[in-house]
This record gives structure tokens, sequence and C-alpha cells, in this order.
């Protein structure tokens, strides 16, 4: 009985050493002891791992020492039968054992090889890549790739499918995009203003065409009653046209900017060339100076049709004021005209008063004010105050009310009957002299004593006809002593005619005197913006300084531009700059923004509430510090 | 490492013995420092102008200043973005990889100055910000990379050297190839519990690990550290005796433990000088993407 063991091994290059021999006995041990019949010096085989007998002439049975099993046939086993004719492999660790019938002697052979490395750094490593991060990272081609396609879908294609998807809405007023985010949202460079904040994710209501600058046309789909009327069209002479013709041509490296804007479709004139967007939650920014001054700036040479005066800067180059002064104080619709303004300008509101006079501090109207400290807080003289009061905007003043400011010194009370007093009632001379006429109507004149039946008597009838006759003429004249009293008040001396101008083109139920109308000014500039609120720390005579000089009610207190109390006092040009004739003291930068705004009516100009509360007033797009405040503007001054 | 078979019969030396070229110029330093200059002067050339040109703060991308910027910046990116092709194009000279390298770097840095003035300081949720963030990514990988290269290899030099010289990445393998070889024959009169702790040694990949444990140098999981704890736990309750297999194996497993240890701090060290490449450069693809897809929206939506 015996066993043929063959030991294979492999040379480097490739071919087989075989080393062979026979095992006498019944059985054959496999293991890692080197007694073992077939010694397997591999680590995971037990040093007795399992034995082979013979099962007569054809057959073996193979079977595990211990516990730990082997591969018979490629399947894990403890024991098995092996058919010699048919052969078997036995897998033990990192050998492989081919069972089969050796064909000379007819002895089982067992050939044994190793197949696997005797540990797993003797595999082979390439030497390029085993010591890199290849293969434990993605590939840097590849995950470039993946990055900019990811990019180039997100924020490129995908926008673009958007702007496509919602084209057709484009220039339709109503027609807006389903709210909700859309893929070109991404494309935006900031906040829209909240003036356009509902516009919110329809890009294309102002972005109408891919690659076309956005045009005026997509702000008229809105603004077809508000736009403003900067420029209006003339005849043969469209306002974009003007508007290109006041700017100029521009030369130098502006023409060159001009120049390269045109190169890249970016026609001047556009209503968006001044109201920017994109600049954050807000109110939409103030408009540069720079961009009036592009045309208003020498504008006649250019435009010489134009009306309007050049204006290149609050400090050194800005037209007289036109303020809007009363010329007719008519009773309906008062006439006003804008004339330039001079400090010997006048104005006929109607009215007759002594600013002098009543700012003394030492004649008769500060003796009155001294005398009455309830009225007036015990102080020396009246205040601009006692008389003016601010409206409830605070930008400018109510007119001054005759019941309020003058009746508590010009009093207009005629009688007092039991400690009441009977007040003519102003501003209604028919009343005035109906109840001046009643007033001498009541009762008629006393009746003379000797009229009575216990007078005493004369003889004769003539005293009591003299006295008869005395009384009829006293009461057919009795209504006389109110028409003198009415011609009193109407005339000078009266009550009226101390403030009033009074004239005898009146109706009989006015006794013939007429008041004529007062129009107070509340405004006088009309192109500009001016709000007391903004001024209240200055003291009223700062800018109106005629007001303790003028005893003439014509008088235009008003300030001008220049002159004392005018404004270029304090307020200077964006940059800072003034003429050399002007000394001014606390310089207030002011660019025309400031005083100048479209859409003006009556009321303060529109303002978010954050900014309503702030004394500054230079252009919110030179406030702002997205740009960090760096000394641009010290530089240039 | 030729130097090192020669001096192997001299008295062993540090490291830091070690005589550096004197002929070395640094890409950073290149030509007297060429091109930080330059890069310095534009940098502060266009924060001038950027202070003292009156333009609006705001779409300060979109006045003459934003777009030459933009334009200057947007070249100078595909133009780093070419080193990648020059690198695998060899030229001596004027314009050698070194001089290449030196301009890729500081204007590379320039970029920042140039990149965040276009945007004026004003960021947001949009494309516009995410082609800076990329850039910015990119920049800072770059400056990590850079910073990487003055550091790791001294310390890589420093790890491969020794008593013996210097060891290279094939001498590491080869090291370790014959450690095993010598465990599996010390090993094999072992019982079966503790063969199978060195067979779990010898199957271990030594370049098995994920990014992680490259980037640590930590392998928690270490079969060799295993089965050395094991065999010693089991061991130290038994008489010692002369000559004993378990002795040598454990001794062998020490010095393999030793081998390996050097092996993966020289793999950290590598993998420390390749990943940030993992980030730079497909960022830098994913920038020129969002570059691209900033400059359409500006001019789809002008």
């Amino acid at each position: 009985m015996s066993f043929l063991v063959r030991q294979i091994a492999l040379k480097s290059d490739g071919s087989e050493i075989v080393r062979a021999a026979t095992v006498e006995g019944a059985e054959l041990t496999i293991g890692r002891d080197s007694s073992c019949g077939i010694h397997l010096p591999d680590l995971a085989v037990d040093p007795r791992h399992a034995v082979v007998r013979r099962l007569g002439d054809e057959r073996l049975t193979i079977e595990s020492i211990g516990e730990q099993p082997f591969e018979l046939n490629g399947r894990s086993a403890t024991r098995g039968e092996i058919e010699l004719s048919a052969g078997a492999e036995l897998g033990f660790g990192g050998h492989r054992i081919q069972v089969s019938r050796d064909s000379e002697t007819g002895f089982p052979d067992f050939a044994v090889r190793r197949v696997e490395a005797v540990s797993e750094s003797a595999g082979e490593h390439d030497l390029g890549s085993v010591y890199t991060l290849k293969g434990l990272l993605p590939g840097k081609r590849m995950s470039a790739w993946t990055f900019a396609i990811l990019v180039l879908v997100a924020f490129l294609a995908f926008p673009v499918w958007s702007y496509l998807t919602y084209q057709p809405l484009a220039l339709h007023k109503d027609a807006r995009r389903p709210a909700g985010w859309h893929a070109d949202m991404a494309w935006s460079s900031g906040h829209l203003s909240d003036a356009h904040a509902k516009l919110g994710g329809d890009c294309q209501a102002c972005h109408v065409d891919a690659f076309v600058a956005v045009r005026d046309n997509a702000c008229m789909t809105c603004h077809t009653d508000d736009a403003h009327q900067h420029i209006a069209d003339r005849p043969g002479q469209t306002a974009v046209e003007r508007l290109t013709l006041a700017r100029g041509t521009p030369t130098g490296f502006a023409g060159l900017q001009r120049s390269v804007a045109l190169l890249f479709n970016r026609p001047p004139g556009r209503c968006v060339e001044c109201h920017t967007e994109h600049t954050g939650a807000g109110a939409m920014p103030a408009t540069r100076q720079k961009f009036c001054t592009d045309c208003h700036a020498g504008m006649k040479t250019r435009l010489p049709d134009t009306t309007i005066g050049d204006a290149a800067d609050f400090g050194t180059n800005h037209p007289e004021f036109r303020p809007a002064i009363v010329v007719d104080p008519a009773p309906e619709q008062p006439v006003l005209r804008r004339v330039a303004w001079t400090p010997a300008l006048r104005e006929n509101d109607g009215l007759k008063f002594t600013h002098k006079d009543h700012l003394s501090k030492t004649n008769g109207v500060a003796q009155m004010v001294l005398r009455r400290p309830r009225v007036y807080r015990g102080e020396g003289s009246l205040d601009c105050k006692d008389c003016h009061k601010l409206d409830s905007t605070g930008v400018r003043y109510e007119p001054v009310a005759m019941e309020k400011a003058c009746q508590t010194c010009h009093s207009l009370t005629f009688d007092q009957v039991d400690g009441t007093f009977r007040t003519l009632p102003h501003g209604k001379p028919a009343q005035v002299v109906a109840d001046l006429r009643a007033f001498y109507r009541e009762g008629g004149p006393p009746r003379p004593a000797n009229l009575s039946g216990l007078a005493r008597r004369k003889p004769g009838d003539a005293a009591m006809q003299a006295s008869a006759a005395d009384y009829a003429r006293a009461v057919r004249f009795y209504p006389t002593r109110s028409e003198q009293a009415i011609a009193a008040v109407f005339s000078k001396g009266g009550m009226c005619y101390d403030c009033h101008v009074v004239t005898r083109t009146g109706a009989t139920a006015t006794g013939g005197f007429a008041v004529e109308n007062v129009a107070q000014n509340g405004r006088y500039y009309h192109s500009g913006w001016f709000s007391h609120k903004d001024h209240t720390r200055s003291d009223c005579v700062a800018c109106h300084t005629k007001a303790p000089t003028s005893n003439d009610a014509t008088d235009l207190l008003v300030p001008g531009m220049d002159g004392p109390g005018g404004c270029r006092t304090c307020h200077v040009g964006e940059s800072g700059t003034h003429l050399a004739s002007v000394k001014v003291r606390d310089p207030v930068d002011s660019g025309c923004a400031m005083c100048h705004a479209f859409h003006m009516d009556n009321g303060p100009p529109w303002e978010p509430a954050s900014r309503r509360k702030r004394k500054a007033h230079i252009a919110e797009a030179d406030r702002t510090p997205r740009r960090p405040g760096l000394p641009s503007q010290m530089a240039l001054r | 490492m030729a130097t090192a078979s020669e001096d192997a019969a001299s008295p062993p030396r540090r490291a830091t013995g070690r005589v550096r070229q004197t002929g070395h110029e640094s890409f950073l330093t290149y030509a007297g420092g060429r091109w930080w200059k330059i890069s310095a002067l534009l940098a502060f050339a266009l924060i001038a102008l950027y202070i003292f040109v009156p333009l609006p703060r705001q779409h300060f991308g979109s006045s003459w200043l934003g777009y030459t910027l933009g334009t200057i910046g947007a070249l100078l990116i595909l133009w780093l973005t070419l080193l990648g092709v020059r690198k695998r194009a060899i030229t001596p000279g004027r314009w050698s990889l070194k001089a290449w390298t030196s301009a890729h770097v500081w204007l590379g840095l320039c970029l920042v100055v140039v990149g965040t003035l276009h945007t004026g300081f004003d960021l947001g949720w949009n494309v516009h910000t995410l082609a800076w963030t990329l850039m910015m990514i990119v920049i800072v990988s770059g400056m990590v990379g850079i910073a990487l290269y003055a550091a790791v290899p001294q310390a890589l030099s420093a790890n491969r050297f020794d008593a013996e010289g210097a060891i290279t990445e094939k001498q590491m393998i080869e090291a370790l190839r014959s450690l095993d070889r010598q465990l599996h024959e010390a090993a094999q009169p072992l019982d079966r519990e503790n063969a199978a702790l060195v067979e779990s040694s010898l199957a271990e990949d030594p370049f098995a690990g994920n990014v992680w444990n490259r980037l640590t140098g930590r392998y928690p999981r270490c079969a060799t550290r295993a089965a050395t704890v094991a065999l010693r736990e089991g061991r130290a309750f038994r008489p010692r005796v002369a000559g004993a297999p378990l002795d040598k194996v454990d001794a062998l497993l020490t010095r393999k433990q030793g081998m390996l240890d050097r092996m993966r701090r020289h793999l950290k060290l590598k993998s420390w000088l390749q990943a940030w490449l993992y980030v730079h450069v497909p960022v830098t693809f994913a920038l020129i993407a969002a570059l691209s897809a900033h400059i359409v929206s500006v001019f789809f939506y002008w």
C-alpha cells in the first residue's frame, strides 16, 4: 500500500520542478507538521489536518483530524470519498492537491502545488501607483467632468430652459410667471428694489430678449401712466432723441466707453441707465449727480431750444432759483408766477403786516406780549412760531389763521352783555355789516323825559313839539350811526383796514366795502424740494434774514440761492465744491437728488421708513457702504 | 539613492547632515522673485485704481473698471489652468516649467485681488458669487498645496532615513516581503490558533485602507498589531523556554510592525502631497464652468 506524493514548485521562468516521493502505509496524513506524509508549510493548515485511507482498490476516504475543514472539489468538507478513476481536487489553505491514479504504478497520485503567495505583500505591486491615492479617490479627470457638467446644467442650461419656457409672457403687463422659484433667479445679481419686489422671479418682465439689454418698452409695459415726462416728445423729435442730443457726443475716455457699450449692444438713453436695479431690497437709490449733469451741464449749447438753465453742480453752477410768487391774490384762483429770485423781489398776497414791529423787543407789541405771560410764556417779544405753525408733515407751514394767531391781540370784540363779549366774525364782511347794523337798531334811542306824561309842562305845545321833533329825528337818523361804525371798521384806523386791503367796490350788503382776498403762499419752490423738518436745528432768521427788518408785507422773505441766508450758505456741491466768493462754515454735500425728484407733488417725496428718520441727505447710491468706505471723495475735494 | 549604498560603510550619519544642492532655486523665488514682484505690483495697482477711481459703489462689476477686472480675471483663470497642459510638455529655457510654475503661483495669488475687486464686495446667493467662491476654493487649495510642498518633503526624507541610510519605496515592499517570509518560516511550528494569528498578519495587504486611513496614518484594524497583542497576551502566562518559536515570531512581528509604521507614515505624507490636487484640479473645472455660466448669464440678461 503506497501513495505517490509529487511536490510541484514553479521556477521564476515558469517551468515546474517536481519532487516525487512514495509514502508507504495504509494511511496518508496531510498537515503542516513535517512528519506528515504530505507536508504543507502553510500557516492556514493544521499541524495534522486530515488523513487519507484507501477503501478498496478504487476509492479513498479523506477525513479531517481536527475540526478544520478542507476543500473537496471546491466545497468545504470534513470528510469525503474519492473515486480514483474520476480523480478529485483537494484544497488546504494556500495549497491545491490534485488526486488521480498514477498510470504506471497504479498508486493514488497526489500532485501538490502552492497556489497562493506566502503573504499578501509578496504579491505584485505597481510601484507607480501603489504609493498614490489612485483608486482611493474618484479620479481628478472624472470629478472635474462631473463638477463642470453639474455646474453647467444647474446654472446655465436650466436657467436658459426657464427663460425659453416663459418667453411668450414677455411684454404683457398682467401675464406673470407662476410664483415660486425659477432657475434663472440664480442669475440675479441682487435683490430688486421695493418698488419692483412684486416682480419677484419674473426675470423676463424686464429682460425680454436674450442678449439684448433692457429696453424702455419693458418699462413702459407697466409704467404707461406714471413714467415721468422728464423730456417730452416734440414735433419731429422724440424724447430719446432729445435726451441723446442733450448728452452730447462724449469724447475721450467717455467716448471710448460709449463706443464699447454700443459694440456690446447697450444703446444710450435707456431708462435703466439712471434707474439702476438689483441693488438690494429697499428704495431705489437716488440717481447720482453724474447722471443729471451729463445732460444738464452746458445743455443750452447742445439743446438750444430748452427753457431749462444749465446746471452742473449746486455749489458752483446752478441757475438762480425761480420761486412761484403771488402776483394777484384773486379769490378763486390766485395768480402765481415763477420769476428769478432777487433780493428786491416783492409779492402781493393781499395782506398788510409788519414783521419788524411784531418781532421788536421794545415797542408796544413787546409790551403787550410781556403783559400776557399766560399766552406768551412770559417771553419779552413775539416769536415766529407764535403765529407760524408747522403742518402735520413738518415740511411746510400752515397758513396763518387770524383767529389763532392775530385775534389774541387784535380783538374784534365790540360789545359786552353781562360779561359775555360779542365779536365780529372774521372773514365775513357781510356778516360784520349785518351785526353792526343790528347792534345799532336794537332798542332805539332813549326817549326824552319831557315826552312822558309826567313832564313838567311849559305853556304851549312848542316845547313838546320840539322834543317830539328831536326824538323823531333821532329815530330817523339812528341807523346812520351804524353806517358810521361800519365805515369806521373798514376805513383807515379801523379793525379790518389794519391788515387788509379794503376798497369801495363792494355790494350794499357789505356797506359798499370790499376786502381784497388773501392768498398765503404755502410753497415757493415747486421744481425743487425743501423740508423745514430737515432744518429744525437752524434758527428761522438764519435763512429768513429779512424778517426782523421788514415792515412791508410785500417783501419776499423766502431766501434764494445766494446772498444772506441763501441755500449756498450751507449747501455745497455733491463733492463739496463751492464758489470762492461764498464762505461756507458748515458745508453740506448736496447732490441734485437732494432737492430734485421726479413724481413730485405737494406731499413729501416718498421715502422708506428707514430713511425718513435719517438726517443725512447724500444720495443713497453714494452712502451705501457696499464699496468699503474709501477716500475717493476726499481725494477729489 | 546611490549615495546611501556608498555611505553604508562609513559611520551612519543623521538625516539633518545631508548636503543641500547649492544650485537649487525654489519656484517661489524664481528669477530673483520676478513673478511675486510683478503680481504684487499688479495687485497694488488694481487696489489703487479701485480706491481712487470715482465709480459707483453698487454694481461695480458693470463699471468700466469692473469689466476690465473681470476680463483680466477670466483670462488669468484660463491661463493658470493651462499649467496642466504645459507641465506635460517640458521645455527648457526662459519659459521653463519652473518659470511657469512660479508665474502660476504668484499670478494665482494675485487673482484673489483681481476677482474680489471685480465683485465690488457685493456677494449673494447667485451664480456670480458661486464663481467667486469656487475661485477662492481653488486658490486656497493651491496655497495649501504650496504649504505642503514646503513642509512635507523634508518629513518624507526624514522618515525614509535611518541608521542604515535611506530606504526607497521598492525597498519598503521588499523589506516587508522578507519579513513575511521569515514570519512564515518561523511560525511553522506554532499551534493552530497562533498560526492563524500570524496568517492574519501575512494576509493583510500593506496598502489597504481608505483615504481617511491614508491621510491620518491611523489603521485601527491593523491585523499585525492585533496579532502581536494577541500573541503576547497568550504568552504572558506561559513559562519562558529558550529558543521557543513564539519568541522569534514575536520579534519578527515587532520588526514588521516597525516597517509597516514607517511605510504608513510615508503613505500619509505622500497622500498629503497629492490630496490637495484632488480639490484644486476638479474645482478648477467647476470654476471654469461657473465662470462660463456667469459670463453667459450677464450677456443673456444684458
